[in-house]
């Protein structure tokens, strides 16, 4: 009867320790694997567009303890190469996804097969065909377009012969600020689109077909183009062709080529996104919806800000228009 | 009744409970109590902690800034210093500065008109016409002061180059006399990066403003500045150097010496508390667990080894209450204390059971001396009436009639007094009765007639004396005296078993039930009636509850009363 009952005692105690010891262990692998995981996947790597999202997406991740890997093919058409990379980040262990899209269809196959393995993804700047997109974060494009629309129209030219260079057809946002540029200058009289040409998005290609249709129809006083490397192409030709005074051209984003341009003349106006904002809000989205809370709105809107040659070093301009580096 | 008490014993809390709510309770409130009083020790020291952090965090970047500035400023007293050298040699060295320190991106000279004179850029090329020069601030220079730090801008000089940069500017005064202005741009990003890297606990961050609260560097300044993000920099613009907690933000400033500017930190008191807590609270509350199952275990073994033996030493109590004469204790193992009062009942069980033996044996005894003085009183009535009787007879010269009544009368008193004892056989009981109802029958003229159906085997055994005499008497004076036909009383003696059992019946007028009753209870009204229930109390007293007197009657018909006793022969009473 005594001895039993030393047996139970021992064996309580024994029990006890262990426990202790269990939930110890436990603690300490939770806290190991306690970073959650977010993969950045863009369009492109090189451009300071990206480069803007890629540091608005670190402060992100600095401020919620996230693990962040920005990647993103070297071509901004190449979505075989984007596919590989939501495939790579879903088996090295993503929570989520912030992704901006080469191509509306090509990409959501890749993307729904990353959301049915539990992947969360957050689409930026370029949406893509899935509804397991948990929100999508880019500029207002259609807006951005009126932006422009509105710098041609305020210009006090006598005559708006214009010509539009635009990139790639299939690309969502670049038809959609085509768009609002159309709408916002087509009521006006003084309006005319001479030509509109899609390029593929690079310089050179931009460069050659711009002093293309500026030469097949020299009556274009009006440049209206829409990304950063369409915008640099356009610039380059117009500086070619010594037209600098003579045409208005109003681009889309900023780099320190374009801003030089701004600032000798070549282009006048540039329209210029917040894509750190696109990154930053990209990366807090994905951190939200990984911890399970509510974001009030799917769809946000990051702001334009449309810069001259008169406001480009005004205090915040300034801060928009360059990136620490 | 057992079963009653046993239900009452359920409902009362028992020991082993009581000890365990006991222990669980105690354990819960030294718990609870521990845990309010580590939580709030635990709460100061962490928020102490995180209020270091961010003077940490704040003076770190403060030195930071500071040694960046104050090294510009040996850079700057150098470059003044080669103003008094000649050209080529001021030339060479700028050069070479330029080359040494990667972080400053240009050197600029103005006249006091604002002309921009030299530049020094490494490789980077002079614009031809600027749209504007952000290095040269003409607000400042006409201020008087000999020297600013303008805030963080663009280099707007260089063609294809635009870093962020902080312009520090002096006034010199060339070997010639006259003054110039030399600006330096110093890279700014190494600043923004180093603040950038600032963390304060989860999501807490640095930032510079200058004295009226604007922003210098915030890492979220794109944020900020696109209304994504608000910093409410004007209250902070108010607040002393130091540490200020509000609410859950706390607030680290501390200005910097050579500028206006101020390093602010800001982290959140609740994030770096609250998770903490959260997992102290965790960790306590499985310890709090094991404690109670502890608390239990160990409450329940103890509880067990003090109410176990007292549970045994209640039962033993319950057991003697119900059985006092034939329980015995047997001695419980337990505590010392236990074992005392173990011992202490089983010597009061001892001395209760004597006692009760005791005073069982003195009401006996007290009782059988009381039945034979009541013996021994000779019914005076019945001696007068007998002895009158035989005078008659004599007195008729009825001689044998007269012997037979005087035979009888001797043989009566003879068995009655027996020598003392109380036991006579059957046999003598038999007399006894019978020269009884000789006389009554002779005095009563053959009102009646007896007959007795005795069983042989029956008469060696003892019975009370005087157990059918007062019964007889009983018949003759309640049931036969009164009745008009002749009465016929019947005794038989026969075996049943290990008992022997007698039965008087008569013909008479009967009883009703409460008259049979009577008899037997408590109160008799006449002596018969006494003489009846002390025949019923002496077998009792003698033999015990289950033997005794039983009486039967039906009105009009005749009474029959049956006594009931044991098989007993001389000289095995006293064993039994």
């Amino acid at each position: 009867m005594k001895q039993s009952r030393k047996a139970k005692i021992l064996l309580a105690c024994f029990m006890i320790t262990s426990l202790m010891l269990n939930t110890g262990c436990g603690r300490q692998v939770a806290e190991i694997s306690n970073k959650h995981y977010v993969a950045l996947i863009t369009k492109s790597t090189d451009s300071a567009f990206w480069k803007s999202v890629y540091a608005g997406a670190n402060a992100a991740g600095t401020e919620y303890n996230l693990n962040i890997t920005c990647n993103g093919p070297s071509a901004e058409e190449d979505y075989t190469t984007q596919n590989m990379m939501i495939k790579n980040a879903v088996a090295n262990g993503a929570e989520a996804l912030v992704f901006s899209a080469v191509d509306y269809e090509a990409n959501a196959e890749a993307i729904n097969e990353a959301a049915n393995q539990g992947v969360k993804i957050i689409s930026i700047d370029s949406d893509v065909n899935s509804d397991k997109v948990s929100a999508h974060i880019s500029t207002n494009n259609y807006q951005a377009g009126k932006m422009a629309g509105k710098a041609v129209i305020e210009s006090g030219e006598k005559v708006l012969n214009i010509g539009i260079v635009n990139y790639a057809v299939n690309a969502e946002n670049g038809q959609q600020r085509e768009q609002g540029f159309r709408d916002r200058v087509k009521n006006d009289k003084r309006t005319t689109i001479i030509s509109t040409i899609n390029v593929p998005s690079t310089t050179e290609d931009a460069k050659a077909a711009t002093m293309e249709m500026l030469k097949l129809h020299p009556e274009i006083n009006v440049i209206a183009t829409f990304n950063e490397w369409t915008s640099l192409g356009v610039g380059w030709a117009v500086k070619n062709m010594n037209l600098a005074d003579k045409t208005m051209v109003v681009a889309f984003d900023s780099n320190v080529i374009s801003v030089g341009m701004l600032e000798t003349g070549e282009v006048d106006a540039l329209v210029v996104q917040n894509p750190y904002a696109m990154g930053y809000l990209g990366v807090e989205a994905a951190y939200k919806i990984i911890n399970g809370q509510e974001i009030e709105n799917t769809d946000i809107d990051t702001e334009t800000t449309l810069i001259t040659r008169e406001n480009m070093f005004d205090q915040d301009c300034q801060r928009i228009l360059f990136a620490f580096d | 009744m057992r079963v009653k008490m046993g239900k009452k014993k359920n409902t009362r809390v028992s020991l082993p409970m009581v000890t365990t709510l006991l222990v669980i309770g105690m354990v819960l409130i030294t718990l609870i109590g521990a845990l309010f009083v580590f939580m709030s020790v635990y709460r100061d020291s962490v928020t102490q902690n995180a209020v270091t952090n961010s003077e940490q965090a704040v003076t770190q970047v403060y030195n930071t800034v500071s040694n960046y500035t104050e090294d510009m400023d040996e850079i700057m007293i150098k470059i003044q210093e080669s103003y008094q050298k000649p050209t080529a040699e001021r030339a060479d060295f700028l050069d070479a500065l330029m080359h040494v320190r990667s972080d400053v991106v240009s050197i600029t000279t103005y006249s006091q008109t604002g002309r921009l004179q030299e530049c020094w850029a490494n490789d980077y090329t002079l614009k031809d016409r600027p749209v504007e020069n952000l290095s040269y601030i003409k607000d400042l220079v006409h201020s008087g002061e000999r020297y600013y730090i303008s805030e963080p801008h663009v280099e707007t000089l260089l063609v294809n180059y635009y870093p962020w940069v902080v312009t520090m500017a002096r006034q010199i005064e060339r070997s010639d006399g006259s003054d110039i202005w030399v600006a330096m741009d110093i890279r700014f990003s190494e600043i923004a990066n180093y603040v950038d890297n600032v963390g304060i606990g989860q999501h807490g961050y640095c930032f510079i403003v200058d004295e009226d609260g604007s922003i210098i560097y915030h890492p979220q300044q794109q944020l900020i500045f696109s209304g994504l993000k608000k910093e409410d920099t004007s209250s902070i613009a108010k607040l002393e150097d130091g540490t200020i907690t509000d609410g859950n933000v706390i607030y680290s400033i501390k200005t910097l010496n050579n500028s206006a500017w101020r390093v602010v930190g800001i982290s959140f008191v609740d994030e770096m508390i609250t998770s903490k807590i959260d997992e102290v609270l965790r960790s306590l509350a499985i310890l709090l667990f094991m404690v109670l199952i502890v608390a239990v275990f160990s409450s329940l073994i103890l509880s067990y080894a003090i109410s176990s033996p007292i549970h045994k030493l209640v039962l033993a109590m319950g057991e003697f209450e119900q059985n006092a004469i034939e329980f015995s204790h047997q001695s419980i193992h337990g505590t010392a204390e236990i074992h005392a009062l173990s011992d202490s009942f089983g010597h009061m069980v001892v001395q209760i059971q004597g006692l009760m033996e005791q005073v069982k044996e003195e009401q006996v005894s007290l009782r059988k001396t009381e039945l034979k003085a009541l013996q021994a009183q000779i019914n005076p009535h019945f001696l007068y009436n007998t002895l009158d009787a035989i005078g008659w007879l004599c007195e008729e010269e009825r001689n044998r009639d007269a012997v037979e009544m005087v035979n009888a009368l001797a043989k009566l008193f003879r068995i009655s007094i027996s020598k003392g004892h109380e036991l006579i056989t059957i046999e003598q009981e038999l007399q006894h009765a019978e020269s009884y109802l000789k006389i009554e029958k002779f005095r009563y003229k053959n009102q009646f007639v007896y007959s007795f159906d005795v069983d042989n085997t029956c008469l060696p055994y003892l019975c009370n004396k005087i157990t059918l005499q007062p019964i007889i008497e009983n018949a003759i004076y309640h049931g036969l005296n009164r009745m008009v036909d002749e009465g016929e009383i019947k005794i038989v003696i026969k075996e049943d078993g290990d008992d022997v059992v007698f039965s008087v019946e008569d013909n008479g007028i009967g009883m009703t039930q409460e008259q049979c009753e009577e008899l037997l209870g408590k109160e008799a009204k006449d002596r018969t009636g006494i003489g009846i229930k002390n025949v019923n109390d002496r077998i009792k007293i003698y033999f015990g509850e289950k033997y005794g007197l039983q009486i039967t009657s039906e009105l009009d018909e005749g009474t029959k009363v049956t006594i009931r006793m044991p098989k007993i022969k001389e000289g095995t009473y006293e064993t039994k």
